[in-house]
């Protein structure tokens, strides 16, 4: 095949990207250096005072607050779905897709019904609440939907089932006989799991937790819904800036700050996985 | 890793990540069907809820539009994206730039993308419907067909190709003799993927659809709906919008061994 | 002589600085069983390749009837490939796998379906005609890859590494069956191995790639008997090597004693050569009187049984390796050996051949 050939079947794919994707996030970046106008609209000089307001200490603390919900929800998904995707990974081989098949299928279903589904549940009127009476609770039930935690559980429910996943595929490919050689050697299961396994097993828990990070960080739903306007994370802001508020140009600057913070992490996440390919390649 | 396991832990760690991962979900379902239609009372089995739903006209026109907005972009981008995919494949220098390209549609923060398109529809004054709804899933879909053909075609014996070729096939007739119906199987995984991702795409649709009423999508009706006053009925359309995307899943998952969607 | 089939003219073909084939000169006549012997790397899969059409060679010519056929795609040559890993189509049946290479030729229907059924009926798979490829073992896939190629009747059938997916029994099997029909189809083919045993059992002719070139061409034989290089005596079958100087018109082996030799002419005083020879040509007896006697002699370090054969390992003062010797089982009856035991060692000098060190 000559290098020619997929030219013609990769240009409409490539020019429709171009389009609807590349032009409209350089269209960002270049609004992100203009001025607001008066009535909301765009006046075309240019300026660095959206992004230096994006570092103003309200905003500023916004970011702070929103990195802080992210890495929490991040830290529990990691710790929650390596367990689980080590547990996979430990069950018998034929039943292991199968097991995968269901930790995923969650993450299939609709977003906004899957937290939904939590509102029901919190709720004043809600199960937990309703449970607890039923159990013999009488005192008044600490508020549970529309809080940081109420955000933070949604997060960490809407996506854990992709952290099993990025989990569970390095631990899956893991020769066991490097395992029992550690054992052979006369090391401790815990030894082995702390200097064998999780040294290989890194890339997977670093792609489970930019993942949920950079997803967390810049959501607009769950905040919206399970922390029901109490307090705002990046999303909420940037979404104002385009609907309400109209200030377009520093909507756009949130945006960029945003885009460079997730490329920082994947770079990051890069930069692990290739650090863990010396391990990588014993496994083959 | 299971020389390192305690059984009994693995299980108990299991039964608990699975109560939390179905629990949730499962309430919901079963509330459906719950005609008091309340979370804290179950005053008996109904489906009148669902009756409600075809009664319904905003949300019928709401899943009409969705129906629309899936079907259109997931047919486009399943010929964009398997044609980007095949010809990614074949080429022998792989490009770091291309590569982010293609990726980029599926890490890029909804939020950011949704406010891209608005901003650029918006500029050149374009008036938003369904159809800028379409052009902007067509987007992130594309690519998800392209990376689920790919993971296809890294198992895809290219010497069939050549020897098609050798055979004295010229190359298009290769192509449909050859290389589509070895990969049809994960063309049509990753145009059942594509769907559901369409189908449940909210943000994106939300900041694209325009201002008008009639351009509401089926996850804009929920988010205004769970906004706006929960009502019984809610808890039965999610059940269906579930079903649908759980049986589109397991089908593309049938179709595609080759590995789990987003894998 | 008439006009060969394939006549290759220096032909080259680089990659970037890798000079992948470096001007080949070959002549390859009508009905000819021929094999292209080499280590990975020695280019011959590039050859291969250029032939089929799949690669444009950098330089030279390819003449196929007398015409270059070097710029002809590789879906307008009467040259077909049997490809390393078959690459049958795993969507369509035997059968449709057969048919496709004629329906490219638009070959009437009625015509396909007989020719199809005649092929399935040499390669004796007829009772298997409609299922996939994914439902055969490898030896029936490789008998279909076959029938696909050998259905257009082309004027050269090239086979990469036709053998090498199958296990040793089912090859031999197939080594015949190869042969068989070729003879029946008289159609020239060209296999690709790295498999010594391989090339020298089927081949009319043998040639021996290394670096991009051509070491040697010749009958089986002949590769065996007489290799024209160090390396191509110790690329086919087992070879002892001794080192040894040109002296007074004799050789003088490591250990200061005259080696018996073939000794080619044109080497000047002083040379260093290795002296080759099989261990099938060896010779060894008992010792005869003292330890002075004019034979080498070697003491017994291993010894490995074949069934049709036993091995000899010994060490001697002629080379540092130790020296192979075959006995054949009568041979080896009639000898008691055990390890440890000293043999004299003996041959002929028209079996040796003589390298340059």
């Amino acid at each position: 095949m000559k290098d020619r050939k997929p030219l013609y079947l990769m240009t409409p794919a490539l020019a429709w990207l171009t389009a609807f994707m590349v032009i409209p996030c350089l269209l960002i970046l270049a609004l992100a250096f203009f001025r607001r106008g008066l009535y909301g609209g765009i006046e075309y000089t240019f300026t660095l005072e959206n992004l230096a307001l994006v570092f103003d200490p309200l905003y500023a603390g916004i970011f702070l607050k929103s990195a802080a919900i992210a890495g929490l929800s991040a830290l529990i998904a990691v710790i929650i779905g390596y367990a689980a995707a080590f547990a996979i990974a430990a069950a018998p081989s034929r039943r292991q897709p199968i097991l995968l098949f269901f930790a995923v299928l969650p993450f299939w279903s609709n977003y906004l019904v899957r937290t939904y589904a939590w509102i029901v549940l919190l709720n004043r009127e809600g199960l937990i609440t309703g449970l607890a009476r039923w159990l013999g609770y009488d005192a008044e039930m600490p508020r549970l939907l529309y809080t940081e935690g109420a955000v933070v559980v949604g997060l960490v429910y809407n996506y854990l089932p992709f952290v099993i996943l990025a989990c569970y595929a390095p631990l899956s490919r893991l020769n066991p006989e490097i395992a029992e050689a550690s054992r052979d050697l006369g090391a401790s299961s815990w030894t082995t799991f702390r200097r064998v396994v999780l040294p290989m097993t890194v890339p997977g828990i670093a792609t489970g937790f930019v993942f949920v990070f950079v997803l967390s960080i810049g959501n607009f739903v769950t905040p919206a819904l399970l922390g029901g306007g109490q307090f705002q994370m990046i999303g909420n802001l940037i979404y104002a800036q385009f609907l309400t508020a109209n200030d377009w140009p520093f909507g756009a600057a949130l945006s960029m700050v945003l885009i460079a913070i997730m490329m920082g992490l994947l770079t990051l996440q890069t930069f692990a996985t290739e650090r863990a390919s010396g391990a990588k390649r014993e496994e083959s | 890793m299971a020389s390192l396991a305690n059984p009994r832990l693995m299980l108990a760690i299991l039964a608990a990540v699975f109560a939390f991962l179905y629990v949730p979900i499962s309430v919901l379902v079963a509330l459906s069907f719950n005609d008091g239609g309340l979370p804290t009372a179950w005053t008996g089995f109904s489906t009148r809820w669902y009756g409600e739903l075809l009664h319904n006209r905003d949300i019928m026109s709401a899943a009409f539009n969705t129906l629309v907005v899936a079907v259109v972009s997931t047919v486009l981008a399943t010929i964009l994206g398997s044609l980007l995919a095949i010809g990614v494949e074949i080429r022998r220098r792989k490009g770091r730039f291309l590569e982010t390209i293609i990726f980029a549609p599926m890490i890029i923060p909804d939020i950011v993308l949704a406010i891209a398109l608005l901003s650029f529809f918006s500029l050149l004054n374009v008036t938003m419907g369904l159809h800028t709804v379409i052009l902007s899933h067509v987007v992130f879909n594309l690519a998800f067909v392209c990376s689920v053909v790919r993971a296809r075609l890294k198992t895809f014996d290219w010497s069939i190709v050549e020897a098609s070729t050798d055979l004295g096939a010229s190359t298009p007739v290769t192509l449909v003799r050859i290389v589509l119906p070895v990969m049809l199987p994960a063309v049509i995984a990753g145009a059942l993927l594509a769907f559901t991702l369409s189908v449940d795409e909210f943000i994106i649709a939300f900041f694209t659809a325009g201002a008008g009423r009639d351009s509401i999508t089926l996850p804009m009706q929920i988010f205004a709906m769970i906004r706006f006053g929960v009502t019984p009925e809610i808890n039965a359309l999610a059940t269906i919008v579930m079903a649908v995307s759980v049986i589109a899943l397991t089908l593309s998952q049938r179709l595609n061994r080759g590995g789990l969607p987003g894998q | 002589m008439t006009q060969p089939l394939l006549s290759l003219r220096n032909v080259q073909k680089h990659f970037g600085t890798v000079r992948a084939v470096d001007g080949l000169n070959l002549d390859i006549q009508e009905n000819e069983f021929f094999a292209l012997l080499g280590a990975s790397g020695s280019g011959k899969t590039t050859l291969l390749r250029m032939l089929a059409g799949f690669e444009v060679p950098t330089g030279g010519e390819i003449l196929l009837d007398g015409k270059d056929v070097s710029n002809v795609p590789p879906n307008r040559r009467p040259v077909n490939l049997m490809f390393q890993s078959y690459a049958l189509f795993p969507h369509m049946t035997i059968a449709q796998n057969v048919a496709y290479g004629l329906e490219m030729e638009k070959c009437p229907k009625a015509e396909i379906k007989t020719r199809v059924g005649e092929m399935l009926e040499i390669i004796q798979l007829s009772h298997l005609a409609g299922r996939k490829p994914d439902q055969l073992s490898g030896g029936q896939r490789q008998r279909v890859a076959l029938g696909r190629a050998l259905i257009k009747r082309p004027r050269l059938l090239l086979l990469d590494e036709p053998l090498g997916a199958l296990d040793k029994k089912l090859r031999g099997d197939m080594q015949l069956e190869l042969k068989r029909l070729q003879h029946e189809f008289g159609i020239t083919f060209i296999i690709v191995t790295h498999d010594q045993e391989e090339a020298l059992v089927m081949a009319d002719r043998v040639a021996i790639l290394k670096d991009g070139t051509l070491l040697q061409c010749a009958s089986p034989h002949d590769i065996y008997e007489r290799p024209n290089s160090r390396y191509a005596a110790d690329f086919i079958g087992v070879m002892n090597f001794m080192p040894a100087k040109v002296s007074n018109g004799r050789l003088l082996g490591a250990h200061g004693k005259p080696v018996t030799a073939q000794i080619p002419e044109g080497l000047h005083e002083g040379a260093d050569v290795v002296v080759a020879i099989r261990p099938e040509r060896l010779k060894v007896s008992a010792p005869q009187g003292d330890a002075a006697g004019s034979l080498p002699r070697g003491r017994v370090l291993a010894t490995a049984y074949h069934g049709l054969d036993l091995q000899l390992h010994l060490e001697t003062e002629l080379c540092a390796d130790p020296i192979t010797v075959r006995l054949t089982a009568q041979e080896a009856d009639q000898i008691a050996l055990s390890q440890g035991d000293q043999l004299e060692l003996g041959w002929d000098a028209k079996d040796t051949r003589v390298f340059a060190a």
